[in-house]
């Protein structure tokens, strides 16, 4: 699996990429504008003091996964490292640890991002990435998967686990 | 969703028992059907890990044939796709039908594909068919406090029992929901307030007549999934009539290594477990050098309604359509559930029938069960007639006290004697 996800960013590499902060999604819980201008990536945006914040918690450090090219670019291709959280509707603990794991991911004010993806919308994603229980969270960092846990963790398991990912 | 409905009734029931529920208790259509959907979704995603961990390819894509031994299928995206293989099995099933002769029916009408995926509750509702899907989901329609209607063209539950069909809608007919027997419907249009208006005629009289209802819910039968697949290019046999996939006993078309099971399949009971069965089987000759073949008979089934109809084996007009009345002894029984004397519910159409042969041992032929827990009663039983139980056996085996299914063991008044069913002290 890995040396499959080496050559997915070898291969992406090869392709021109957009900057991410134009194809940054609005969240569905903040609505923190990121301006058009001059780069920074993403802590750069998040600090930005031109826009108006609307709520502070999860800003931009957590994004719903749109497609499988999206994916390929927020999180294979990523710099900075990301934890993706796969979930779904029908799943209770989802629903726990989706904003439990959002509030410790912007406690690393940037450092670390989340990626959200709802395996019924993107099911050939997930099994790509051999997901079988939801939820589980997967740590990817340089386009590989580094760490993963399935199920529920406390505030403090959650920490300790970002930290690591960090290094 | 029946099991909402059920609900509805038990919460109804449980003041009798002491517990002080405020009246009248509100449905929320939309947390039921959330409920519902979560669950489908939560099943998709498991079939999706199965097939990943069994290493089995998946491709979300439509295909139909090229030759007999290739099949080509497009993506959404325009995408073509070639496959060939050793071995093709067919089991696309069907769908729900549309009426073809009523005008606005594609347009205003909905079907059983859509009904657990509104997010809005239907309302007032008309449900047109006589199927069991029909009346399961008048059933659960009716039982979470929807007004419905069952407009049926001739008779209830086709090819099941009549006697057992009757007393199904007659227990949803004294629980409030209204049925228009003997009618056709003949167009379907939107009123100005956005409700739907349905014109009918009763067969009888030639008479017109005409309804307003919120939702229309078409349940007259449904198609098999065979006109895209391009079948004559493979060579595979259908059925004119019915379009469905003509096969042997081993499952096999026409063609001898392409298989079809399931509801796309002449002559098979359209029941889920049955395919299942089927395909396990022919999965085992193919490749697990076994000759077991599908047995297609004795297999139990329940219908859904409001008060729960199980059955395995024949029905009684079958059986002396077979071995002709002289030789069939019916052995009968109402009774009354437990769980429904403390709330005074009504229980006439709780009611069982045994189907057997008047000779001594008097194999069971079929046995009927109406009441509740049809499903889980009838299973047990199912196995017995399967090993080619007799009256005498059965007859033999003790009941569990207090249980419903106790009564089958019970039953000794047969219809040839005349005596009362209703009475049946030891």
């Amino acid at each position: 699996m890995a040396q499959r996800l080496l050559l997915r960013r070898f291969l992406a590499s090869v392709i021109p990429r957009k900057p991410p902060q134009s194809r940054w999604a609005p969240l569905t819980s903040g609505a923190l504008q990121i301006p058009q201008g001059p780069p920074g990536g993403p802590a750069a945006a998040a600090r930005s003091p031109a826009q108006t914040i609307h709520t502070s918690r999860a800003c931009a450090t957590t994004f719903n996964v749109q497609d499988g090219p999206d994916f390929q670019d927020r999180v294979v291709n990523s710099e900075t490292p990301v934890v993706v959280d796969f979930h779904a509707q029908w799943c209770g603990p989802c629903k726990i640890l989706g904003p439990r794991l959002e509030k410790a991911v912007a406690k690393q004010h940037g450092k670390v991002l989340m990626a959200k993806v709802d395996i019924d919308d993107h099911t050939d994603l997930a099994i790509e990435y051999e997901v079988s229980a939801v939820p589980t969270v997967l740590a990817i960092k340089n386009g590989d998967v580094v760490d993963k846990f399935v199920g529920i963790k406390d505030e403090d398991q959650l920490e300790a686990f970002l930290k690591k990912l960090i290094g | 969703m029946h099991q909402a409905a059920l609900l509805g009734g038990l919460i109804q029931d449980a003041s009798h028992y002491g517990w002080e529920v405020a009246h009248p208790i509100p449905h929320n259509w939309q947390k039921m059907a959330e409920a519902v959907q979560n669950h489908v979704k939560s099943l998709n995603w498991g079939h999706r890990v199965q097939l990943h961990d069994r290493k089995v390819k998946y491709f979300n894509i439509k295909a139909s044939f090229v030759n007999e031994h290739t099949v080509r299928g497009l993506t959404k995206a325009g995408k073509e796709t070639l496959l060939s293989a050793e071995h093709i099995v067919i089991a696309t099933g069907g769908r729900p039908k549309y009426p073809v002769h009523v005008d606005g029916a594609l347009e205003y009408g909905i079907t059983s594909d859509d009904i657990f995926w509104l997010k809005e509750s239907p309302g007032k509702t008309l449900v047109v068919g006589a199927s069991y899907v029909a009346l399961e989901c008048a059933g659960f329609l009716s039982g979470v406090g929807l007004d419905t209607t069952v407009m049926m063209r001739s008779i209830p539950l086709r090819g099941f029992d009549q006697q057992m069909a009757s007393l199904v809608t007659e227990h949803m007919a004294s629980h409030g929901i209204e049925f228009l027997q003997g009618c056709t419907p003949l167009r379907v249009g939107r009123l100005l307030d956005g409700r739907l208006q349905v014109t009918w005629q009763e067969h009888a009289s030639g008479k017109e007549d005409s309804g307003t209802f919120d939702t229309v819910l078409w349940a007259i039968g449904r198609v098999p999934e065979t006109r895209g697949l391009n079948l004559e290019k493979a060579g595979v046999r259908i059925n004119p009539d019915s379009q469905k996939i003509v096969v042997n006993a081993k499952e096999a078309t026409s063609i001898p290594h392409i298989y079809a099971i399931g509801d796309v399949v002449e002559g098979r009971p359209e029941l889920t477990p049955t395919a299942i069965m089927a395909g396990k089987l022919l999965a085992r000759r193919l490749f697990g050098g076994s000759s077991a073949l599908m047995e297609y008979d004795s297999v139990p089934t329940t219908v859904f309604t409001p008060l729960e109809y199980g059955c395995v084996g024949l029905s009684e007009e079958e059986a002396i359509t077979r071995h002709g009345q002289e030789h069939v002894e019916v052995y009968h029984s109402h009774y009354k559930p437990l769980e429904f004397t403390v709330p005074a519910r009504e229980a006439a159409q709780c009611y069982i029938k045994m189907v057997c042969l008047r000779e001594p041992p008097q194999l069971v032929l079929g046995l009927h069960f109406l009441g509740p827990n049809a499903g889980e009663v009838t299973q047990g039983f199912a196995l017995g007639i399967k090993c080619g139980a007799s009256y005498e056996q059965i007859r033999r085996t003790v009941g569990i006290h207090p249980t419903c299914a106790e009564e089958v063991p019970r039953l000794h008044i047969s219809k040839r004697s005349g005596l009362d069913p209703t009475v049946t002290g030891c």
